[in-house]
């Protein structure tokens, strides 16, 4: 199977910069696969989202090298506005991706750029605020909701541009924690009900573990890791090096296994590391 | 209620049954009418017509309180600009002298005048800006087929007003909270201090538009290009339809216009020498 995103020895330089925010990056990523893209600030997480979106180096001066490939097809080749309607992307601050009057004209915007009919922009509209749970906000400017439906808006106006590939730039980042559970219920129904292939840069790790398929872990501009979420997760003393600090309950794990309590591997969602506790403390009773 | 650029009007309001384009319409023809009428009796009458019309959409008339001191500030300064700093004139009559100065007739009339031609048009705007959302300046842009980088163009200016005072209060607090905080210095200093404002907000305008830009281009919008000549639907003027009562409104508009046009240049009304308010306050002066 070829990969829908193909990022070969990559590297990008924002002009006027003494290093390169990205450096020989090597990344697949296949139709379908929902990709989690971890990391401290200025690991150059963004940039990549950016470049895989083409607003690198369309919208950015820089120095590229390397190749970045959508569905086969690098990405400055490109005809304009041609590569944005098949790669989506949310960004961290949902105010500053309004376009928009109404939260309507905001959803459509997108649908109509595309060139659809206006049979087909009802029917996306329909799905997408059922799916967003965003029908009573439609008549209401973007900026005068809550942060959190300010965001499930973005979330929702990329969604109806039904993209191949979406990208979420630390959607939650200014969010609480309803509202983040909120935005990755829509992103567990989009993996469960349309398989869309999604990217997902994240700090909130509880949220997206359960989703992810695999993880890559960015570090000063490189690739430091990428594997299967519960094979990337198993190296968690290289992820503590490097200033990712895993959910609580596989930190846990990780304590008991470095006093020799425990040596399976570390569970990676909190149902997972209570069930292990459960057969630990008590292996003949456990309920599960 | 729903909000307005000026404030609530109830959902039951019957102005809500009126397409976009009309209400533009209105504003666009009827600010035009106190140009062509002189005699301010004229003027007034569609002031109170405008204020009735307020009136008939529910909207909250206490909004009109607040421009009460604007209207006043404004007449004196027309008031003192017309007869004080008007100059001297030998030839017009002088009705009194005020510390030594004439005050002419002739610059009182046309003080009257033009107060009485900006205060109707200032109620068209206040009632217009009451009874509209921004979206329905759009609305109405796009019925008459204006280019949409025109209406999107116009669109993000009224946007980028709100956002602008947004920011301002951010680089405004963000300052008093490491304790730059001109309230009650003299307005001498808070002018030269206004760089302190201008420079963070100039920057956060720069981040603004570099971020608008993504957003625009992540949406599939395209400037140039192949991309950019995609057949736009419009969907949001599929909410609007052109009823008849919108066809009947905008003709009366247009035949009031018209009319007003002929009476005005073809049978000499709304001039001042027909005025009985002028010709009274002539009497009152003189």
């Amino acid at each position: 199977m070829s990969a829908i995103i193909e990022i070969r020895d990559y590297t990008w330089q924002y002009l006027n910069t003494e290093k390169p925010a990205l450096e020989a990056i090597n990344v697949d990523i296949y139709e379908g696969e929902f990709v989690g893209i971890i990391g401290p600030n200025g690991a150059g997480k963004t940039t990549l989202a950016l470049s895989m979106d083409g607003l690198i180096p369309g919208q950015y001066h820089g120095v590229k090298q390397g190749t970045v490939k959508v569905m086969g097809k690098e990405v400055d080749d490109y005809p304009r506005g041609q590569l944005q309607r098949q790669v989506g992307v949310v960004f961290s601050d949902p105010e500053a991706q309004f376009t928009a009057m109404t939260v309507e004209d905001e959803l459509v915007f997108g649908l109509e750029n595309q060139g659809l009919s206006i049979t087909e922009i009802h029917e996306r509209l329909e799905w997408v605020t059922e799916l967003t749970a965003l029908k009573p906000l439609l008549p209401k400017p973007p900026y005068e909701i809550s942060g959190g439906q300010k965001q499930r808006v973005a979330l929702a106006a990329v969604l109806a541009m039904m993209p191949k590939v979406m990208v979420l730039d630390e959607p939650t980042s200014m969010l609480d924690p309803i509202s983040r559970k909120r935005i990755f219920e829509v992103l567990g129904r989009l993996k469960r009900e349309q398989h869309n292939t999604v990217i997902v840069i994240e700090h909130s790790l509880e949220n997206l573990i359960p989703l992810a398929d695999c993880m890559i872990l960015l570090s000063e501009g490189k690739v430091a890791l990428q594997a299967a979420t519960r094979e990337f997760f198993q190296r968690i003393a290289f992820l503590l090096e490097k200033g990712v600090y895993p959910p609580e309950a596989m930190q846990f794990f990780y304590h008991l296994m470095q006093n020799g309590w425990y040596n399976g591997d570390l569970p990676l969602t909190l149902d997972e590391a209570a069930a292990k506790l459960e057969t630990i403390l008590m292996p003949h009773h456990s309920t599960r | 209620m729903n909000k307005t650029m000026l404030g609530y009007v109830p959902k039951e309001s019957p102005i809500y049954a009126v397409h976009p384009f009309v209400k533009l319409y209105f504003l666009l023809i009827v600010s035009l009418f106190p140009m062509f009428v002189a005699a301010p009796e004229w003027n007034f009458l569609l002031l109170v017509f405008i204020l009735a019309l307020m009136v008939i959409s529910r909207v909250d008339i206490r909004i009109v309180r607040i421009y009460i001191p604007v209207a006043i500030s404004m007449g004196s300064i027309i008031l003192i600009s017309y007869t004080i700093l008007g100059g001297r004139h030998p030839e017009f009559q002088v009705i009194f002298n005020l510390f030594g100065l004439p005050i002419y007739w002739e610059r009182v009339r046309d003080a009257m005048v033009v107060y009485f031609r900006i205060l109707p048009m200032i109620a068209t705007m206040v009632f217009f800006l009451s009874t509209s959302r921004e979206r329905d300046i759009i609305v109405a842009m796009r019925t008459i087929r204006l280019p949409f980088v025109v209406t999107y163009v116009f669109a993000m200016a009224l946007r980028s007003a709100g956002m602008v005072l947004e920011d301002f209060q951010i680089v405004r607090q963000a300052e008093q909270a490491r304790g730059f905080d001109p309230t009650g210095k003299p307005l001498t200093y808070k002018i030269r201090k206004y760089i302190m404002y201008m420079i963070p907000l100039f920057a956060l305008s720069l981040r603004r538009s570099e971020e608008f830009t993504n957003a625009l281009v992540a949406r599939g919008y395209a400037f140039t290009g192949e991309a950019s000549h995609v057949k736009r639907a419009d969907y949001v003027l599929t909410h609007y339809t052109f009823k008849t009562h919108d066809a009947i409104f905008t003709t009366l508009i247009t035949l009031a216009f018209i009319a007003l046009l002929i009476a005005r240049y073809g049978l000499h009304y709304f001039s001042l020498d027909h005025s009985w308010f002028i010709q009274w306050l002539h009497a009152v002066l003189s």
